[in-house]
């Protein structure tokens, strides 16, 4: 393990540009070789446990020129609805307003509100709506979207939003506490992005 | 709205943003068609106990259902 | 249910063992010993034999049971985890995965099963916590354990009983997901003051291989924070994981970077501890159906050999009343 570490420190200041030009995989896992080393120190007894850049899938460096599709991850806690897809273009309903990005956006991180997430490729557009996340872009033309509940837009039922709507209007009017205020908000902002969703 | 020029409203009124995206996760799950709302909901279901410990004592413990 | 049954026939079959005559008849068949078994004495009762085969044959099936329970809780809850595993890699592409941070507080986050009977695993995330605990203590460094799991508590608090803060246990009485999982990162959050989270679990390989993992998640007060990103993107981004440094990234969102950095890895906490919690729930099935898979194998040729003394001994009984009778009528005979 250390040896591999000390390889890669070398590796970091020699080979920095012949990576992009290889095909061949990173040949080991990365691992932080500080942690293993005061590891081995402080408890030689004990195997260093493993930590999660061991199981990263890899990515691709940042391409000199612009890729013609964006490369999407786009996870739920309960599923991956696309893992590594390519697409033309999504749209990401971030707080600041619905954020289209393109291959060769520039890096960014996004905390989305409850809106439509739409996902172009060719002339499919897939849409789903999502309540609330982060979506980062990077720089490779790679965009990580994780979202805490998504839906298709069909299996929303318009009764409940209207529903849902008029309540959260209403516990807004009569909230004494702060937290009962900020609730009904929050129940008025998803049932109106919901409504403006299936509308719109 | 009821933001300040500081934190969102959410975080004034002392949520987490775990609190804040649970509970708009929920919002949207209560607005989906049968079966997929009670599938939905049947998925999310809170129960653990938990106990605060101070100087080697557990305290009592809270059920959270 | 399944487990005090267990402890009831260990207890049955254990009696026999310590009570001093009878005992050989059986004792005789596993340890060889000078006691005559094959050698004719009639009273041999093969009663106790035949009593402890019943009783193995009932651990037999119990474990075959818990076997089988194991293996499809393993199935449901596998497709769960592996659904999961992309939960948390946006973060560590983001943030990185920083075991070696050097912090005031931290907080070890122990998950461990409820329910023992599944091998070394409990026993190896005690291990691992106990570990980082030794490695990240020193002088005005504070170290607090968060236990999840009934199993883990009852080993940590015969020695680290001060340093517990939070014990959280009745996870899995619902199927695991993330609206829990993040109601109890949130209490995590809110009760324990910290500059590191790490959370130590036994992340799923195969049924038999089990690793144990410690994920690091940071406050986003340490200050830090950022020159460890920098340093960790000249570290890893010629293996493709990380991509940039986190001051490249623009900020869409709140008005200020620290709102949005809070928010984030209070996010991130609650991503990576569901994908550890379903990782470490699924270690423990696969884990105990491989235990309970041998001890019914043990089970069986313990049974075999049994079942083997049991017939020799019988025989035996047999072939001496047949030379007694034998030899009685050839005495009136002759």
């Amino acid at each position: 393990m250390f040896r591999h570490g000390s390889r890669f420190l070398s590796r970091a200041s020699t080979m920095r540009w012949r990576r992009p030009f290889s095909t061949d995989l990173p040949a080991e896992a990365y691992k932080d070789s500080n942690f293993v080393e005061a590891w081995r120190k402080a408890i030689p007894t004990v195997e260093p446990p493993s930590t999660p850049s061991a199981f990263m899938a890899t990515r691709p460096a940042t391409p000199s020129s612009i890729p013609s599709k964006l490369t999407v991850n786009f996870v739920l806690p309960y599923s991956s609805e696309l893992s590594g897809k390519e697409v033309d273009m999504v749209i990401i309903p971030a707080t600041t307003g619905q954020m289209g990005v393109l291959p060769g956006h520039v890096a960014t991180i996004a905390e989305l509100k409850p809106g439509i997430l739409s996902i172009h490729e060719g002339n499919d557009v897939s849409k789903y709506f999502v309540s609330g996340g982060f979506a980062y872009v990077h720089a490779n033309s790679f965009a990580d979207i994780i979202a805490v509940e998504a839906v298709p837009l069909d299996l929303i039922d318009p009764n409940l939003v209207q529903k849902g709507l008029t309540d959260f209007t209403q516990k807004l009017s009569t909230a004494s506490t702060d937290v009962e205020k900020a609730e009904a908000q929050i129940g008025v902002d998803v049932h109106s992005a919901l409504n403006a969703a299936l509308t719109g | 709205m009821a933001s300040n020029a500081a934190a969102p409203f959410w975080r004034s009124a002392g949520m987490t943003y775990i609190t804040y995206s649970n509970l708009c996760a929920n919002l949207v799950r209560n607005c989906l068609k049968e079966p997929y709302k009670s599938e939905a909901l049947t998925r999310e279901k809170v129960h653990y106990t938990i106990s605060k410990w101070a100087d080697g004592k557990p305290q009592k413990p809270n059920q959270m259902i | 249910m399944a487990m005090a049954a267990l402890r009831r026939e260990g207890r049955r079959f254990a009696t026999p063992l310590i009570s001093p005559n009878p005992a050989n008849v059986f004792r005789s068949s596993l340890i060889p010993s000078e006691e005559p078994v094959l050698s004719g004495v009639r009273c041999i009762s093969t009663q106790v034999v035949r009593n402890r085969m019943k009783s193995v044959k009932n651990i037999q099936k119990i474990t075959k049971a818990m076997k089988m329970v194991a293996a499809s809780k393993l199935r449901a809850i596998q497709t769960r985890a592996e659904n999961s595993r992309g939960l948390w890699q946006p973060f560590t592409a983001l943030l990185g995965d920083t075991p070696s941070i050097d912090v005031k507080k931290n907080v070890i986050v122990t998950i461990s099963a409820d329910k023992g009977l599944c091998g070394g695993i409990n026993s190896t995330s005690v291990k691992i916590s106990r570990a980082m605990h030794k490695l990240n203590s020193g002088p005005d460094k504070e170290n607090k354990y968060v236990v999840l799991g009934e199993k883990a508590k009852a080993q940590l608090v015969r020695d680290s009983k001060k340093d517990i803060e939070l014990v959280m246990t009745e996870l899995q009485k619902n199927p695991l997901n993330y609206t829990q999982v993040s109601v109890m990162a949130d209490d995590i959050l809110k009760n324990v003051e910290f500059d590191a989270l790490r959370i130590v679990y036994n992340k799923f390989q195969s049924v038999v291989s089990f690793l144990p993992t410690v994920s690091t998640v940071l406050s986003p007060e340490v200050p830090k924070l950022k020159d460890l990103v920098v340093h960790y993107v000249s570290f890893y981004s010629e293996s493709g994981g990380k991509l940039g440094d986190l001051d490249l990234y623009e900020i869409e969102g709140a008005e200020t970077k620290a709102e949005v950095l809070q928010n984030l890895t209070e996010f991130q906490f609650s991503c990576m501890m569901y994908n550890a919690v379903l990782e470490n729930a699924t270690s423990e099935q696969g884990a105990r159906m491989s235990a309970m898979d041998s001890s019914s194998r043990n089970a069986g040729d313990m049974l075999d050999r049994l079942t083997l003394t049991y017939n020799r001994t019988r025989q035996a009984s047999i072939t001496t009343e047949l030379i007694e009778i034998i030899s009685g009528a050839s005495a009136l005979e002759g």
